[in-house]
């Protein structure tokens, strides 16, 4: 049913059906794996203690993509899944972006007009949490 | 039945289904889709984030660098060496070396206890600076708008973490003692499996949780 991760590489990706078969199952490419995400958090250290203004947020999920896409692959088996099980996790993944990218865009996009007297989300950034604009200090 | 199944120990075939092979993908099947649902109830709470922080950059970015950013680092460092030991331990059951299985999966609970360990003296430090969630927030170094909305996600999302960790920390235990009983082998470590996704899980994340929370 499931068709191998041929990504090839240096790791042995193995056909599902294989698995109870191998005897050969090498360690080594969690080990490269582990200093791989070390190295990556030294990077988010380095980099988040820099604070380099707009990048710094890409920087930082553009790294932890990566270290979760490792887990993901070697950690957690999905390089050499069967594609059922690529595809729930794939899904869950597009449903994350839906639900991130129309929040954000819709809070992102608001102008004055369209944020009444009272809305939890305006143009004043500065606004006293938990006060409505006309009970705002003057 | 096949004969690879009819040499596996007692009770790991469940009648229903034709080959070990067709179960195991069957339980793989099922933790993805309940991790799947895992990912998007932390979905939730970092769509939350994301739109209090686009309302309240300042606060957020002030906020950040009043946490722990050493115990927020070796807090990272301790859940992917936590990770590595998970996944190690599936490959010492599953190519028949059940001791260094035990081990592994032994020092996972132990830098799982770790963790929480580090999280509590984060948390105790809060509660002493009165850096609270929502209307008990009363912190006197942050004293600007939003600030009450950081420590609320902060405390949830770290919280509903830990409570993964303890929840994945109780799996692991029973896990230990079942491959310690020698249940886990290259014929059969589904179970075993299952268990280090939950973990690994657990792992991504932390890892989106520390540069958002830590590093603004």
């Amino acid at each position: 049913m499931g068709e191998s991760g041929s990504s090839g590489g240096a790791n042995v990706a193995l056909h599902p059906d294989d698995r109870h078969e191998e005897h050969a199952h090498s360690a080594i490419p969690y080990v490269v794996v582990w200093i791989a995400l070390l190295v990556f958090t030294a990077l988010t250290y380095l980099t988040g203690k820099q604070h380099l203004g707009t990048w710094a947020l890409f920087i930082a999920l553009a790294i932890a993509c990566l270290k979760s896409a490792l887990v993901a692959l070697i950690f957690m088996h999905l390089k050499d899944s069967s594609g059922m099980t690529r595809l729930v996790f794939g899904t869950s993944l597009v449903f994350v972006g839906i639900l991130l990218f129309f929040t954000v865009a819709d809070v992102a996009t608001r102008f004055r007009p369209a944020t009444p007297a009272g809305a939890p989300f305006g143009t004043e950034r500065s606004r006293p949490e938990g006060l409505l604009e006309h009970e705002m200090p003057e | 039945m096949s004969p690879e199944a009819a040499s596996l120990p007692e009770g790991i075939l469940a009648h229903h289904f034709a080959s070990l092979e067709r179960q195991n993908e069957a339980m793989r099947l099922g933790m993805w889709l309940f991790l799947a649902t895992e990912i998007l109830l932390f979905a939730g709470l970092f769509t939350g984030y994301s739109v209090y922080r686009f309302e309240f950059p300042l606060a957020f970015a002030e906020c950040s660098r009043h946490l722990s950013l050493t115990a927020g680092t070796v807090n990272t460092i301790v859940l992917i060496t936590s990770s590595f030991t998970v996944a190690l331990s599936i490959h010492f059951a599953r190519t028949d070396q059940r001791r260094a299985a035990v081990v592994c999966l032994a020092l996972t609970i132990l830098l799982a206890l770790g963790f929480l360990g580090i999280k509590a003296i984060e948390y105790t430090a809060h509660f002493r600076e009165h850096a609270l969630p929502g209307k008990y927030y009363a912190f006197e170094e942050v004293k600007i708008p939003g600030a009450a909305m950081f420590y609320t996600l902060y405390f949830m999302m770290t919280g509903l973490h830990g409570l993964h960790v303890v929840a994945g920390m109780s799996v692991l235990t029973w896990l230990l003692w079942r491959t310690n009983q020698g249940r886990y082998s290259s014929r059969y470590y589904t179970g075993l499996e299952l268990g280090g996704l939950y973990w690994h899980l657990v792992d991504l994340v932390w890892i989106f949780l520390y540069p958002l929370l830590y590093l603004i």
